[in-house]
């Protein structure tokens, strides 16, 4: 039989699911006392992860077979997911201690869906992209349900589990397609033989029920039914978690799909991406204009915001993967920043989510209505914040793509959503607070809002690292 | 002094100086204004530093790497156009500072101000200074942002929000569409640099996205300055501090817009297009501006609006693609910048000494401030274009322009210098209504304050502006000459034309123009004197076209409406819409894809279709289909109707030949339906029918969709497979096992082959994640209590035990005892039956159908029966399965092989084979990989039992729930006492 393959690639996603048995069995042996320590062993990990994310990354390298790859796409995408997943994490603990539902499992079972999210990434192969993609979706159904007392947030885990199971049965159905009709699951294979024949009818429509299969998991239209029930289901912590990593890890293998295998068939898989990402922006906009809990609007604002990267891809560029990855990055600050706020919208020592609680938020903590009000401004795409580059980015791709009518479409709908962020502003400086928020803001909070605001604020001082990373990274992906 | 020096200055300063002011205390009135006055004047002076290079036609440049990934550099550019700019901004803007100063109260947090000032001042700053497309979209959008906070500066009034808000939401919309079009104009040129781009004007013109970049880049600059019909958010502005309105309406914001056209004047204009869209909206605007301006009641309205007509005229100049009328707009926007200025400034005097702006209360302010009255006197007279002041000459040049305009259509000719004489008449009129209104007249009687002079440095500013106005009035060729003439040449370059700055060009039609101007505006302000004094606020005519409300209704529409009813079709919290919706898009998705490509007939030719398997799959689609409808209603039914579909599948199994598929399938089919038969237990037995008839008309319906769209969904699953087997495959897998099975893993039953020999690794994983699922199930159900309303004794049971009650002959439990004896008796007698074909199976997987697994299923399903009929208690007093035992065996097996292959040198799970003849039963295969096989039984048996006992004492400890046995006890604690 076959010798040990090399695993040093892999070595973050293991080490990543052996700490997580780890601290598991830590948890369980010391009990539920001890979710701060378990919490911030598990960011410990998470760093660690990183950290070897860095130490292995390079120059692509295929191994298990095939079935896993490792480049510098990879390595930009699993470090932001990683880092999306240790700042969601950090942010969570006080708020789950507040809440009572601070048990063990949390940080545990976040650590599990990262390491999902890290193989997704990495999959070089439909069987490996199933595989990733449900270690994360479990783990995201129990958390989803974490509060198991609260109806909703049980609804939320129940609604998720079935949506996603069906959207999951047709990314297995398109794939089994996609096998039949191609001779193989691999991405390189199916690359070769992609470019080298004629399409059969029988791999687009597998082409098409996986992309469906994967746009649920990015809550692209129109398979975002799920988003705003389970972001307003969920306990918050959970929905800022849910806000970030997934989504990154989701738009980064329906990258690596499109461009890797598939990459020969741009023009059929381009309308699909066309249509989700016209779709996800209109309706990310329109819908959102109209709620009035904050959960829901951010749920609605993350289905804009993945309309807005699938410009990028739809560009099927270099150029356009570059300001996705670029897109992300920036999503995952501002989108951490803003829930970090929310995470802090207490009063009278409960949680509230509606979006007139945070009125005279400016007067009762100026210094959190002014970094949420940079979030929602950067959301918006208004400089000199960070959201307008990225947005410069992706439309700039879909230009020299010349998809002209998408890239107008994106603005419009960004002058859209510039409104409903522009509301919540208007409710921090403008309405008198019928009541104050609690001012008991976490330590960890106040670092984190102030550091995400400052990054999305002076982000374009220095926009050259990250864009050259992005570059770099996604220059790996067209190389071979 | 270095290039980058003046730039990075120019920008960084202001910047800068925000961040300080905003540091410090709110009370510190003086500093700020200190600070800010210093700002702005060392800015003047850097802009001024720079004045020997550009006057020489030359360009002060400077670059730093920005974002090199996209050839983007933070780039600064200021030619003699935008020199002229750059003052503008820094010059108004330290006479605004000096302004404020006086003019805010202390209790308003003034270094705030100074603050966001500070920053607008540099946002615009970076506007005229922006060296490439992108980066000017980036500040202008900055300026959006910071006048939204100026506006909004007095927050604590409505009406401050509401502008601010509405000032806010029109120039950054329009700002998003300015960047769209920044971004296809960077894509028509292919670069972002202005120098490029500036260099390719025929490139531009000629190229097919010319339309779309020109719309949606003049949608950003109309909207800015205030062009009809975006024009509303200006008046609204004006709750904004009056040193405020006097920048950013005078001299900055609104003129962005104008700055912007006249910018890509030289590659953009001269087209139709351009002259329809930007010609239009000037004309539109001068006269709705002017007109309504003069039935304003607050001075600051009247300002307003006037400022709205004057940027309109300006609009008029760049849209007659003239070189000349260009630098007529050059022209003007430094005239207006001057007089506009002062004059807010001048209003601001009045608010600020007699309490109000109201144009009613006001009057006569002559004699108790009669330095400001004269002052506001000239400078509305330039406002008014009266000779000898700087709004004359550039008026003179808007009629010249308005005479001599060239185009297609004739009969603008004849209406364009008919509209610029009634605009201008216009203007005299607002502009005497402005002064006559507030300074002459009857004294004052009901004002908050009693009037007098402002404080001599409050009126200052006003002075050096007004005199501004008459200097460039009567001397423009010696003043202001240089100045435009460097400007014109740096935005226009040799196609300068010559022009002339005189005050007096002789008789000529544009002064008879003037002067008909002037007469018709102020015959028309004494002939609507009575209707001024009594009309309410708004023009006549106009009052119902009020751009803010239909700008606010179109907000409500938009925002309110159109999301709610977007939301109410489109969203649902419902699961089943967002499942039929996922499964529809499914379905549209694959028939679309089809539909385009086709699916024709595949290269393999189907065999014929056997009537007889036709039939049993009719009956299979029956079973499936009745299993649907019944499943809402009676799950029982849909159950054993789901049954009936799997037992097809089995049968066409067979039919093709693979029994081995057709046995797994078949014990699987058996294992589950009881396992969901134990599961049925706790749920309610059927749910009827509502009774009302239109309930069931709906219902009906509702079910009749979904069953449409579940048959399409199978029938487009099934026309996939039919796609996918009519067509010889590619070379795949089974190839490679069918062709290895035998030579390599010694068997001839390749799928067992491939799950412990092939792949037994992953079947050693499969059996250890198949006992990890068995055990949480028996850790999940141990706790579980079942809803009360199942706990009770079923229904059977009860009458049964009625029925013992009834009669005296028979104790109560006689009946349950004996109930279904003979089936029991006869399972009974089956068991060994069954594990004896267990066995078989076990022993003969290797070269036949059968294996550990299908064996291990097998023996579970003699333990099942047994359960079934027999009951817990029987069972568990006389079977001793210990399941861990059993599952820790299988697993130690299993991976004993595996480990085994190593004494013998050989890597992991390496299987070895051979023949072994075993007395009676003759020749039997023993690879290695039987013992495997035997762990994988061992394992499938365990488990099974150990959810089957989970699941059965479900109904021991709910019948405990009921004090009536303490059998259920002692069995719970064998099984907890197993390991």
């Amino acid at each position: 039989m076959a010798q040990v393959p090399n695993l040093i690639p892999a070595l973050p996603e293991i080490f990543l699911a052996v700490a997580a048995m780890a601290l598991l069995m830590l948890g369980v042996f010391r009990g539920d006392g001890s979710t701060r320590l378990v919490s911030w062993l598990s960011v410990a990990a998470l760093v660690v992860a990183g950290g070897l994310v860095l130490a292995v990354g390079g120059p692509r390298e295929v191994t298990l077979s095939g079935l896993f790859v490792m480049d510098r796409f990879g390595v930009f995408m699993k470090l932001l997911v990683l880092l999306g997943s240790a700042l969601t994490l950090i942010l969570s603990m006080t708020y789950v201690e507040r809440e009572q539902m601070s048990r063990v499992e949390y940080p545990v079972l976040i650590v599990l869906s990262t390491t999902g999210m890290l193989m997704m990434v990495s999959a070089n192969d439909l069987i490996s992209l199933y595989v990733g993609l449900e270690t994360q979706s479990l783990a995201a159904y129990v958390i989803a349900a974490f509060r198991r007392d609260s109806a909703r947030s049980s609804e939320a885990g129940l609604k998720y589990f079935v949506l996603g199971a069906l959207s999951s049965g047709m990314l297995l159905y398109g794939s089994s397609l996609v096998y039949g009709f191609a001779g193989s699951t691999g991405f390189d294979r199916l690359a070769a033989v992609l470019a080298a024949g004629s399409v059969s009818t029988g791999l687009l429509v597998g082409l098409v029920f996986v992309a469906a299969g994967v746009a649920f998991k990015l809550s692209a239209v129109p398979f975002h039914m799920w988003t705003p029930d389970v972001y307003e289901g969920s306990p918050t912590s959970v929905t800022a978690f849910f806000a970030v990593a997934p989504k990154v890890a989701a738009v980064a293998l329906f990258v690596r799909l499109l461009i890797e295998p598939f990459g020969s068939l741009v023009e059929q898989w381009r309308q699909i991406v066309w249509f989700m990402s016209v779709g996800s922006m209109l309706l990310g906009s329109f819908a959102a204009i109209g709620q009035s809990n904050i959960k829901r609007l951010m749920a609605y604002s993350s289905i804009g915001h993945v309309g807005y990267a699938l410009v990028g891809l739809a560009a099927g560029s270099e150029l356009g993967v570059r300001g996705v990855m670029f897109y992300l990055a920036i999503y995952i600050f501002m989108n951490i920043g803003a829930f970090a706020v929310i995470l802090c919208m207490r009063q009278n020592g409960r949680a509230v989510e509606g979006i007139q609680d945070l009125s005279g938020l400016s007067k009762s903590h100026p210094m959190l209505a002014l970094a949420m009000a940079i979030f929602m401004f950067s959301m918006a795409g208004i400089p000199p914040n960070a959201g307008f580059f990225a947005k410069l980015f992706v439309f700039q791709a879909a230009i020299e793509a010349q998809l002209y009518v998408l890239a107008v479409i994106g603005v419009l709908s960004s002058v859209v959503g510039a409104y409903y962020y522009l509301r919540i502003v208007k409710v921090m400086y403008f309405d008198d607070a019928v009541e104050p928020l609690d001012r008991a803001i976490p330590a960890e909070s106040r670092v984190l809002v102030a550091a995400t605001a400052l990054f999305t604020l002076l982000f374009f001082f220095v926009p050259a690292p990250l864009l050259e990373g992005a570059a770099n990274a996604a220059s790996s992906l067209f190389a071979g | 002094m270095p290039d980058a020096l003046i730039l990075l200055s120019s920008i960084a300063l202001p910047f800068l100086g925000a961040i300080v002011a905003g540091l410090l205390p709110t009370h510190a009135r003086n500093a700020a204004a200190w600070l800010a006055g210093a700002i702005a004047l060392s800015m003047l002076a850097f802009v001024w530093a720079a004045y020997p290079t550009v006057a020489d036609g030359g360009v002060v440049r400077h670059a730093i790497p920005w974002m090199p990934a996209l050839g983007l550099d933070f780039s600064l550019r200021m030619d003699g156009f935008a020199w002229l700019f750059a003052g503008l901004v820094s010059g108004v803007g330290a006479l605004v500072v000096l302004y404020a100063r006086y003019y805010m109260s202390a209790e308003d947090p003034v270094p705030r101000f100074f603050a966001f000032l500070l920053a607008f001042m540099g946002a615009m700053t970076g506007v005229v200074l922006s060296g490439n497309l992108v980066q000017l979209a980036f500040f202008w959008e900055l300026t959006s942002l910071f006048s939204f906070l100026l506006i909004g500066y007095w927050h604590h009034t409505a009406a401050a929000r509401e502008g601010a808000r509405m000032a806010l939401t029109v120039t950054a919309t329009g700002g998003l569409c300015l960047f769209a079009g920044v971004l296809v104009l960077g894509h028509i040129v292919g670069s972002y640099d202005l120098d490029v781009v500036l260099a390719s004007g025929e490139r531009i013109r000629s190229h097919a996205l010319y339309l779309p970049a020109l719309i949606l880049i003049l949608l950003g600059a109309l909207t800015k300055s205030a062009q009809f019909p975006f024009h509303f958010w200006l008046p609204q502005a004006m709750a904004a501090p009056t040193p405020v309105s006097a920048y950013l309406h005078s001299a900055t914001l609104v003129k962005a817009g104008v700055f912007l056209m006249a910018r890509l004047w030289p590659v953009m204009a001269g087209t139709e297009a351009w002259f329809w869209i930007v010609g239009t909206a000037g004309v539109a605007t001068l006269l709705l501006g002017a007109y309504v301006a003069i039935f304003q009641l607050d001075l600051k309205g009247l300002l307003a609006y006037s400022t709205i007509s004057h940027l309109g005229l300006i609009t008029l100049l760049l849209g007659l693609n003239s070189e000349l009328a260009m630098v007529a707009a050059i022209f003007h926007i430094l005239n207006h910048a001057t007089f506009k200025a002062s004059l807010f400034m001048a209003v601001g005097i009045i608010d600020h000494e007699t309490g109000t702006r109201d144009i009613r209360r006001l009057s006569g302010l002559n004699r108790s401030m009669p330095f400001t009255a004269r002052l506001a006197l000239v400078a509305a007279a330039a406002m008014a274009g009266v000779p000898l002041l700087n709004g004359f000459l550039s008026k003179e040049m808007f009629f010249a322009e308005a005479l001599s305009a060239q185009t297609s259509q004739l009969f603008l000719l004849q209406i364009l210098p008919l509209a610029a004489t009634a605009a201008s008449a216009f203007s005299v009129a607002y502009s005497l209504r402005f002064i006559h209104g507030a300074f002459f007249g009857p004294d004052p009687t009901d004002l908050p304050r009693t009037p007098h002079e402002p404080p001599a440095w409050m009126r200052f500013p006003v002075e050096i502006l007004v005199l501004a106005c008459i200097i460039v009035g009567i001397l423009p060729a010696a003043t202001v000459g240089p100045f435009l003439d460097m400007a014109a040449h740096a935005a226009l370059g040799a196609a300068t034309p010559d022009y002339s700055l005189a005050v007096w060009h002789g008789f000529s039609l544009p002064l008879l123009m003037s002067f008909i101007a002037l007469t018709a505006g102020v015959a028309l302000y004494i002939g609507l004197q009575k209707q001024l004094r009594s009309a309410p606020d708004g023009p006549p005519m106009l009052r119902s076209f009020d751009g803010r409300r239909m700008f606010e209704r179109a907000m409500v529409f938009l925002s309110w409406r159109l999301a709610r009813t977007l939301e109410r079709l489109l969203g649902t919290r419902r699961l089943q819409p967002q499942l039929r919706l996922l499964v529809c898009v499914a379905i549209l998705a694959g028939a679309i894809a089809v539909q385009v490509r086709g699916l024709g007939p595949g290269n393999v030719m189907p065999s014929g279709i056997d009537p007889v398997l036709a039939l049993v799959w009719v009956g299979g689609a029956a079973c499936a289909f009745g299993a649907a409808w019944l499943a809402k209603f009676h799950r029982l039914a849909a159950l054993i109707l789901l049954g009936g579909t799997g037992l097809v599948t089995c049968v066409t199994f067979v039919w093709f030949s693979a029994p081995d598929l057709a046995l797994t399938q078949l014990l699987v089919e058996v294992v589950t339906t009881i396992l969901l038969l134990l599961g049925l237990r706790w749920l309610p037995k059927r749910i009827d029918n509502p009774a009302t008839r239109q309930a069931e008309v709906v219902t009906l319906t509702r079910r009749l969709r979904d069953l449409t769209i579940a048959i399409s969904a199978g029938a487009g699953m099934a026309g996939l497979a039919y796609g996918v087997m009519t067509r010889s495959p590619p070379e795949l897998l089974a190839q490679h096992f069918l062709a290895r099975a035998y030579t390599e893993g010694g068997g001839t039953n390749v799928v067992n082959v491939i799950l412990v020999d092939f792949r037994g690794f992953d079947t050693l994983g499969e059996i250890t994640v198949l006992a990890a699922v068995a055990l949480v199930a028996y850790a999940l159900l141990r706790r579980f209590r079942p809803a009360p309303d199942s706990v009770e004794i079923p229904e059977q049971q009860r009458d049964q035990s009625a029925y013992d009650e009834a009669r005296p002959d028979r104790s109560e439990g006689d009946t349950v005892a004996d109930w279904l004896l003979v089936p029991s008796v006869l399972t009974r007698l089956l068991f060994p039956v069954i594990i004896l074909v267990a066995a078989y199976l076990l022993l003969r997987g290797h070269d036949q159908p059968g294996g550990g697994f299908v064996a291990g299923l097998t023996a579970s399903i003699a333990i099942i029966l047994q359960y079934m009929i027999g009951g817990t208690h029987w069972v568990e007093d006389r079977l001793r399965v210990p399941p861990l035992r059993w599952m820790g065996v299988g697993l130690l097996l299993a991976a004993g092989t595996g480990l085994a292959a190593w004494f013998f040198g050989r890597p992991f799970m390496t299987s070895y084979f051979s023949y072994l003849g075993l007395p009676l039963l003759g020749e039997v295969p023993t690879a290695s990989a039987l013992v495997f096989d035997i762990g994988v039984f061992a394992l499938v048996v365990g488990a099974t039992v150990l959810i089957l006992i989970a699941l059965a004492h479900q109904s021991v400890r709910g019948q405990r729930a009921v004090p009536r046995s303490s059998e259920g006890r002692a069995a719970a604690t064998r099984v907890a006492g197993d390991d």
